[in-house]
């Protein structure tokens, strides 16, 4: 062995020491006297991580909100989150350590359908109550009573997101009589599609396009040419955040016009997404949870959920407005903290009882659950972006829809703000 | 008594041990723990009968572990199959591939044979992706059956990997001690040469390949059973390629102990980071650590402690 390399061996496995100790320091950290402890894990890094950071924050919100009024039951709530990484084979371990090592004594779920779907099975078998965060139809197969979820899909998830879509493509004069249905080749939109399909067949449109595209998919105009060609009136695009931006993009170079263009595509919800499409976004119908827009901003407690989300999202360099999980993640935690001061106490399966039994405020609305622990009856928004202008910087693009007028919420009846701008052509420019 | 009976003795002692912490009935968290860190002590051992004895480096990792895995889903769903027959199926499966990219090492070595492997994964998932009955691109849920042999369902998986790991460790003792080991050995520093000499290598190869295969697909076989949900991304994960190539590196390639020791203490370092700091800090350690032993000990630990003894 040459003589420099002797020190450079010990450093090496100094650091190596070092970096172990480091990493173990966290677990030591001090405890506060008796807290009521809520676990859970959350995509902070990863595909879902966009909304998970601001879901993170909302929950936070709320605990702080909580401890200001004198915690639950008297007692200060302290959390205790780890990153999921968006990554399913974490979430085991991560639920293990929250309930065996720093015994949790609540749990509520991460974010998404592919994160809530492992922990199903602890939860099950401990006979835990937990809370979802926008899971689709999560609780289908195994039919847990103590399984709730939050995001307003109700108790049909296939059509949810469609019917508001249809609903309203069928009031319109002159009735549209023709429907384009696109969808990628991928889980969420395939469901849409096979619910779509059942709700034209209700109304008694003709399809007269009917194909999906594989998610891979890079160059959209030749689809939205195809559709062009059927020359329909109603275009119902089911597709994740990057194909929604594809299409949308193709449509506009392809100048496809039909009467009504939209329904279920997602991303299209997305702050960073709303602020690089812009203009582009006018006109389309799409489905949503959450708007700002007066009957929305009507519900109590939003307001200052939303000043509060809004001033720290800046600081935490999250989604600055929070329009989309946020609400819902907040109002997840008023449900958990409402459930926990009704029965009295952490006992598992009473909170579950009383959360089956009671309607809840929330930030969000009058929630009250139903079969498989969805709502018991769906409130999947249909909006139409309007009037939004091109801007000369992002910054000032993102200004445009921190207020109401943008979104317009045309269905359900009971929260419209406006009326629709028909058709599609009139808005779009 | 041979030396590969006193190994076998000790691998029995081991798998012992492992049923007796499992009926501790310690901190659950402890085998939920155990179990990753005992995958990874079988990834890296497979890995390293190919990586390490024969110097094939294999980039497609997640590609076996993942085919085991769905292999699993695709009996559990079908025929509702016990796990023994899953773990035989998954490994068969995956040596069937292993024996595949076996053929593909006449034409392609070095860097070459390295990004086939890359592709293969990024192939297989696609067509998982495509393949609805095992779940598609969404995923599917797999239920757990009922009544496990002792307490909880992952305390008897956790021993099941005791035992798998204590297996694997044995199989690739035993080729590293046995003339394959040596021949393999040989066809590493020089392929040509070897040839020359009489050595097999295409048999050894494919032998190896196979072997590394097998196992691969062993590690992935349970899996779908301790996330209870399998999903194309997760079962591909990078992390099982990176891990499963830094793990004999920082141990050590040319013997078996080395890809045991890297395992362990790797894997205890990222799961303990999981939990205790953010999770990108997590691959940070492993990138960072695997760079400083490739600079500074490029034998691994193992080396490392034969030199500072050999002085």
């Amino acid at each position: 062995m040459t003589p420099w390399r002797r020190p450079l061996t010990w450093a090496l496995i100094a650091a190596i020491a070092v970096t172990l100790v480091l990493a173990g320091a966290g677990a030591f950290t001090a405890r506060a006297a008796d807290p009521i402890k809520i676990g859970f894990g959350m995509a902070l890094t990863g595909g879902l991580s966009a909304n998970g950071k601001p879901a993170l924050l909302a929950v936070q919100i709320w605990k702080d909100d909580v401890n200001r009024k004198g915690g639950l039951l008297g007692r200060p709530v302290e959390l205790v989150f780890y990153d999921d990484q968006t990554n399913p084979s974490t979430v085991p371990g991560i639920y293990t350590k929250l309930l065996d090592v720093d015994k949790v004594d609540l749990i509520i779920s991460g974010y998404g359908t592919n994160l809530i779907a492992p922990l199903m099975p602890i939860a099950m078998e401990r006979k835990l109550t937990i809370i979802g965060m926008f899971g689709l139809a999560n609780n289908e197969k195994y039919q847990y009573p103590n399984y709730f979820q939050i995001q307003p899909a109700g108790p049909d998830p296939q059509t949810s997101t469609a019917i508001g879509f249809f609903e309203l493509a069928a009031k319109q004069n002159p009735k549209p009589q023709t429907v384009a249905l696109v969808g990628a080749d991928a889980e969420y939109p395939q469901n849409a599609m096979v619910g779509a399909r059942e709700l034209v067949k209700k109304f008694g449109f003709k399809i007269v396009y009917d194909k999906n595209y594989p998610p891979s998919t890079v160059d959209y105009t030749p689809i939205v040419r195809a559709i062009k060609a059927t020359n329909p009136d109603i275009v119902f695009v089911a597709s994740y955040p990057p194909d929604s931006v594809g299409m949308l993009r193709a449509t506009h170079e392809v100048g496809l016009s039909p009467k009504i263009y939209g329904g279920g595509m997602v991303g299209l919800q997305f702050t960073s997404v709303m602020q690089s499409m812009g203009p582009m976004l006018n006109g389309v119908v799409n489905y949503d949870f959450w708007a700002p827009e007066s009957t929305m901003l009507a519900m109590p407690g939003i307001k200052e959920f939303l000043k509060d989300y809004q001033a720290r999202a800046e600081k935490a360099g999250v989604d600055p407005l929070g329009y989309y999980l946020p609400p819902y993640s907040y109002a997840l935690m008023q449900v958990l903290g409402q459930a926990v001061e009704g029965s009295k106490g952490l006992d598992q399966q009473k909170i579950a009882d009383y959360i089956r039994a009671s309607e809840f405020s929330t930030v969000v609305g009058k929630v009250k659950f139903g079969k498989n622990g969805e709502w018991a009856k769906g409130r999947t928004l249909m909006v139409q972006y309007q009037k939004i202008r091109p801007m000369a910087s992002e910054k000032e693009t993102i200004e445009q829809f921190r207020g109401p007028g943008k979104k317009i919420v045309l269905y359900p009846d009971e929260l419209k703000s406006g009326t629709i701008i028909y058709p599609y052509s009139a808005a779009k420019n | 008594m041979t030396r590969m009976g006193w190994s076998v003795l000790v691998g029995i002692a081991v798998i012992a041990a492992g049923i007796g912490l499992a009926s501790l009935r310690v901190n659950p968290y402890v085998y939920f723990a155990g179990y990753v860190i005992l995958q990874y002590v079988v990834i890296a051992t497979a890995w390293n009968i190919l990586g390490g004895y024969a110097g094939y480096v294999n980039f497609g990792t997640p590609a076996f572990f993942a085919l085991g895995a769905y292999a699993a889903v695709f009996l559990i769903r079908s025929i509702k199959a016990p796990l023994p027959v899953l773990i035989v199926a998954g490994g068969l499966v995956a040596a069937l591939l292993g024996l595949g990219i076996g053929y593909l090492t006449l034409r392609l070595r070095g860097t070459f044979f390295s990004i086939a492997t890359l592709a293969l994964s990024v192939v297989l998932q696609t067509m998982i992706i495509n393949w609805e009955y095992v779940g598609g691109s969404r995923g599917i849920s797999v239920l757990r059956p009922s009544g496990p042999p002792f307490g909880s369902y992952v305390t008897f998986l956790f021993t099941v990997m005791v035992a798998l790991a204590v297996v694997a460790v044995l199989a690739a003792r035993f080729i590293e001690r046995s003339w394959i080991g040596r021949g393999l050995a040989a066809l590493r520093d020089n392929e040509e040469a070897a040839e020359c000499m009489g050595v097999p290598t295409l048999r050894l190869k494919l032998f190896a390949t196979t072997v590394s295969g097998f196992f691969l697909g062993v590690a992935g076989a349970p899996f779908p059973y301790y996330v209870t949900f399998v999903e194309p991304n997760s079962a591909f994960a990078l992390d099982y390629a990176v891990n499963a190539l830094a793990m004999p590196m920082i141990g050590g390639t040319t013997s078996w102990v080395g890809p045991v020791v890297g395992a362990v203490l790797l894997g205890t370092a990222s799961q303990v980071a999981t939990v205790t700091i953010s999770s990108e800090l997590n691959l940070l350690i492993v990138g960072v650590v695997l760079v400083a032993f490739v600079v500074l000990a490029p034998e691994g630990l193992v080396g490392l402690v034969r030199r500072l003894r050999g002085r």
